[in-house]
């Protein structure tokens, strides 16, 4: 169980193709360690095709990813998250069962019972499973979530289910997170705590935050560093005051917002 | 080279009704992402229809009879699986039918009992002969028709407002929805007509030279299972690839079973299945089916 | 809660009490039937697990019980009779011959497992019912193992000289009651039994459990949480054939005769059957529906003559036979439960069962300091404002 630190997360041309379609062109940014580093852009930019690349969902025709010195591109989904990736989506994807039990599908990388030890109740799987409870209560209630911790994921409302799907990524004790859109849906009550929370998490773990936001007001106010995409390019890299004052930004969301 | 040709007219006879139950499978998962496995009921259903009206109305009038009966019963399967879909598993409307099939074929045996039942088909035992080759006529009439209300079938898909809808929904049915798609409708008339294909089906497998319909008639239909799959179950052209693969090696297993020692008997029977599972080991999605796409 | 906890526990042991009673009171008959439907609990644990848990559509699951059980008969039958109706065996010491043919089970699983990583959905299914066709035919032609059409006997179990049938010791009685094949097999099949319950609910409990599940509902989310996800499909596939295994070996054994009509596409059927009426994913619902499913065409044949519409089997008179009466109305119970009931019996036992009172502040599980804590900075307690 050795605990990954942040490592920098280097991509680099990275070029995703659909059916003709280039979703990605030529990407490159770098996410330093321990930083918020917010990916954004207007809808269809591909922010999230990205973070697919990132995480083993999708391939790239080109370019490279570099975590930690190891090249993520070509490797499984599984792998990556074996090296300390965590991220959570855009939609919410949580299995049926209780809030514990998706937590601890979030320690999966970090447990080792098998399916013999397991059917068996061999001593280590229960002193496994119990232990890693503990841990995955303790980051429950970090994230306010300890009065649902046995409650079932179905019947809770939309707001803790994405603190939940959050929690789960957290239970992987990841060094580098990607949160695809986590305020995305929720009223401006509970994009507050959120915001709140993902600066505790920066704060208590260190660990770097990857971060694809449409709530401007939330980037700016968490980001180190902002790369804007627009149509599969990088438009955009620097600090948010920079990138505020960036024309060709302005352009691409105010260009939007005439059409609009 | 007479045993060859006869084979494979045979092959194709077979793969031609084996297509208009195909198709229906196709259709079906098209509209509705559901795997009948209650077709070969419905089938039998309107089989059984055709054999218990045919004396009193004519047979013309008795395959229409069977056909409206089939769809009815196809229609109503899909009322039922749309509800169960809310709410339930992944697999959820699949299984009602699987438990749809288990009511109604059982009903269905009871009713038919142990007796083949005729249909009042007007080909008879005949048979012509074509250069030398012997044809059996009620396969003659089997391709024919096959062949008309297959051309139908994919007619309406590419002509009709129905067709549309279907293309637009497998496309992106939120969007088709949004356009003035109605999805419910569209889902029924698909179901219905696989129904109706079903039941004409049906006439074909119990005609000469098999000895008519009998309870096992709606398992015939499983053949076709793997002429929908292994063409690819959302494929309308992969459906009828699929039928004359499991034709011809159907066909061609039932000409040179004797050829084959002591494993051959019954290898007609698997035959199909041989051939889906070594179509499906190369490619998982079947010959013409779409690779799921992943949508996270 | 924890009145609730020991009045379930008391439920459960009288439970078993019944259970462990039952030889001393009931017939051949009903003992014969109770083992089959220990078989057909095994079968559906396994199929529960593969189907309910990791959402893996299998029709052919028939085909890992006749593996399991014509595996048991070959594995401890000797080889016998010439010419054509020559047999062939290993006469192994049948407990041995038991668990090679679990393991033989799940050895075929495993060599099919491939095909079900690669397949999705429906593709699955309905390569699995290749499975039962295939089988069919093997066992139908393959005389000198299985026997041909018409099966071949089973070699009774036996354990350390004392046999599960009516020979060695001849004439046992206990309490009086005399203990013959029957009544001794029944206690094998309750030791079966309780161990596929107690490893299928850990199986669903733990860690491989979760992936699983977490497959079922969405294989990129899984894969994304760490879990290998063509290698936990093929791990579902395997595991579940074991369970088929046991369940086919103890069919052979209550059977004392194994043939090919047994392990058709409809036990394949009534198996997903069962675990619809038990509620997908739920191991005591599935076991539950099992023992439902398995023991009506019985109830249905004992009381023929007395229930409306259902002709005893063999006769003329109108209505169904029990066997088909109980087809129809499990066939309905699928559609009634899948559009009514989605959880099944397991659902339906949760509804009506009194509910643990929201567990007190006192009763929250305190932080517990973790090894892990000591190398990195600690989420601690900050107040999530």
């Amino acid at each position: 169980m050795t605990a990954p630190t942040a490592a920098r997360l280097e991509v680099r041309g990275v070029t995703v193709r659909f059916a003709g379609l280039t979703a990605l062109d030529d990407v490159s940014f770098t996410v330093e360690p321990g930083t918020v580093h917010a990916l954004i852009g207007p809808n269809g930019a591909g922010k999230s095709t990205c973070f697919n690349v990132l995480s083993g969902v999708y391939r790239a025709a080109a370019g490279s990813v570099v975590y930690g010195g190891r090249e993520l591109t070509g490797m499984a989904p599984h792998a990556v998250a074996g090296l300390g990736i965590a991220r959570t989506f855009q939609n919410i994807v949580l299995t049926a069962g209780t809030v514990a039990d998706n937590l601890m599908l979030g320690r999966h990388r970090l447990t080792r019972a098998g399916f013999a030890a397991t059917a068996l109740r061999l001593p280590g799987a229960v002193r496994e499973q119990r232990r890693h409870r503990a841990r995955a209560a303790e980051i429950a209630e970090f994230l306010g979530l300890e009065s649902h911790f046995d409650q079932p994921v179905g019947a809770l409302p939309y707001g803790v289910r994405k603190r939940v799907e959050l929690a789960r990524a957290l239970c992987a004790e990841p060094g580098l997170l990607l949160l695809d859109e986590p305020v995305a849906g929720m009223n401006p009550a509970e994009r507050l705590d959120m915001a709140d929370t993902v600066a505790a998490i920066r704060a208590a773990l260190g660990i770097s935050i990857l971060l694809v936001e449409h709530d401007m007001g939330m980037v700016m106010r968490l980001a180190d560093t902002v790369t804007v995409l627009d149509f599969g390019r990088r438009i955009a890299d620097g600090t948010p005051e920079t990138v505020r004052q960036d024309p060709a930004v302005l352009h691409a969301y105010l260009g939007q917002q005439e059409a609009a | 080279m007479t045993r060859l040709a006869e084979t494979l007219l045979d092959a194709l006879a077979l793969g031609s009704v084996y297509a208009l139950v195909a198709l229906g499978f196709t259709v079906v998962f098209k509209a509705s992402g559901v795997m009948n496995f209650a077709h070969g009921s419905v089938l039998l259903l309107g089989g059984w229809v055709v054999a218990a009206t045919h004396g009193a109305v004519g047979f013309p009038l008795a395959v229409l009879l069977g056909a409206a009966a089939a769809a009815a019963a196809s229609g109503l399967l899909h009322l039922l699986t749309a509800r169960g879909l809310r709410g339930a598993g992944a697999h959820a409307a699949t299984i009602l039918t699987i438990g749809a099939d288990l009511a109604l074929l059982t009903a269905l045996g009871r009713a038919i009992g142990a007796d083949y039942l005729a249909t009042g088909d007007p080909w008879g035992s005949a048979v012509v002969r074509i250069g030398g080759v012997h044809v059996v006529e009620a396969r003659l009439a089997g391709i024919a028709v096959s062949v008309a209300l297959i051309g139908a079938v994919f007619a309406a898909f590419r002509w009709t407002r129905w067709g549309l809808a279907m293309r637009a929904a497998s496309a992106d049915e939120e969007a088709a929805a949004l356009m003035g798609v109605r999805l419910g409708r569209m889902r029924l008339t698909a179901w219905c007509t696989a129904g109706a294909l079903a039941a004409v089906a049906a006439v074909f497998l119990a005609a000469f030279p098999s000895p008519g319909l009998d309870r096992s008639t709606g398992q015939l239909a499983l053949a076709a299972f793997p002429a929908a799959v292994l063409g690819g179950l959302d494929s309308a052209a992969g459906a009828l690839v699929g039928s004359l693969a499991i034709g011809l090696a159907g066909a061609l297993a039932a000409g040179y079973q004797d050829e084959l020692g002591a494993f051959g008997e019954g290898l007609p029977g698997i035959a199909p299945y041989l051939v889906m599972v070594a179509v499906l080991l190369v490619r998982p999605s079947g010959l013409l089916g779409s690779k799921e796409a992943v949508r996270v | 809660m924890s009145e609730l906890l020991t009045g379930r526990r008391a439920a459960a042991g009288a439970g078993v009490l019944v259970l462990l009673a039952l030889p001393f009171y009931a017939d051949g008959f009903w003992l014969q039937s109770g083992l089959f439907a220990m078989a057909a609990v095994l079968g559906a644990i396994g199929l529960g697990l593969l189907t309910g848990t990791a959402g893996q559509l299998s029709l052919g699951h028939s085909f890992f019980l006749a593996v399991g059980a014509y595996g048991y008969v070959w594995f401890s039958g000797g080889a016998s009779g010439n010419g054509p109706s020559r047999l062939t065996g290993l006469g192994l010491p049948p407990l041995l011959a038991l668990v090679l043919a679990i393991a033989l089970a799940g050895a075929a699983g495993a060599v099919f497992s491939p095909i079900a990583g690669r397949l999705r959905g429906m593709y699955l299914g309905v390569a699995t019912l290749a499975l039962v066709f295939l089988g069919q035919h093997v066992m139908l032609n393959s005389r000198s193992v299985t026997g041909g059409f018409n099966g071949r006997p089973v070699e009774p179990m036996s354990l350390f000289g004392f046999s599960f049938s009516d020979a060695s010791p001849r004439g046992l009685a206990v309490l009086g009651v005399p203990f013959g094949g029957l009544e001794r097999l029944w206690y094998l099949g309750l030791a079966l039994v309780a161990i596929g319950l107690f490893t299928a609910r850990n199986l669903q409990q733990g860690r491989p459990g979760r992936a699983l599940a977490a497959l079922r509902d969405s294989g990129t989310a899984a894969a994304v949480m760490g879990v290998p996800v063509a290698r936990y499909r093929c791990a579902a596939f395997t595991v579940s054939c074991l369970y088929a295994g046991a369940g086919g070996a103890l069919t052979a054994l209550a059977f004392t005769r194994v043939v090919p009509d047994h392990f058709g596409l409809a036990l394949s059927i009534d198996f997903l059957a069962m675990i619809v009426i038990g509620g997908l994913g739920s191991v005591g619902g599935a076991a539950a529906a099992a023992v439902l499913v398995s023991l009506l065409p019985q109830v249905l044949t004992v009381y023929a003559e007395r229930l409306p519409l259902i002709a005893p089997a063999g006769s003329d008179a109108f209505g169904a036979t029990p066997g088909e009466a109980a087809r129809c109305l499990y066939g309905a119970a699928v559609v009634l439960i899948l559009t009514l009931a989605p959880d099944g019996l397991a659902g339906l036992a949760r509804r009506y069962r009194p509910r643990p009172a929201p567990a007190a502040a006192s009763t929250a599980p305190a932080p517990v300091p973790v090894s892990r804590t000591a190398t990195r900075p600690s989420p601690g307690k900050e107040p999530t404002p």
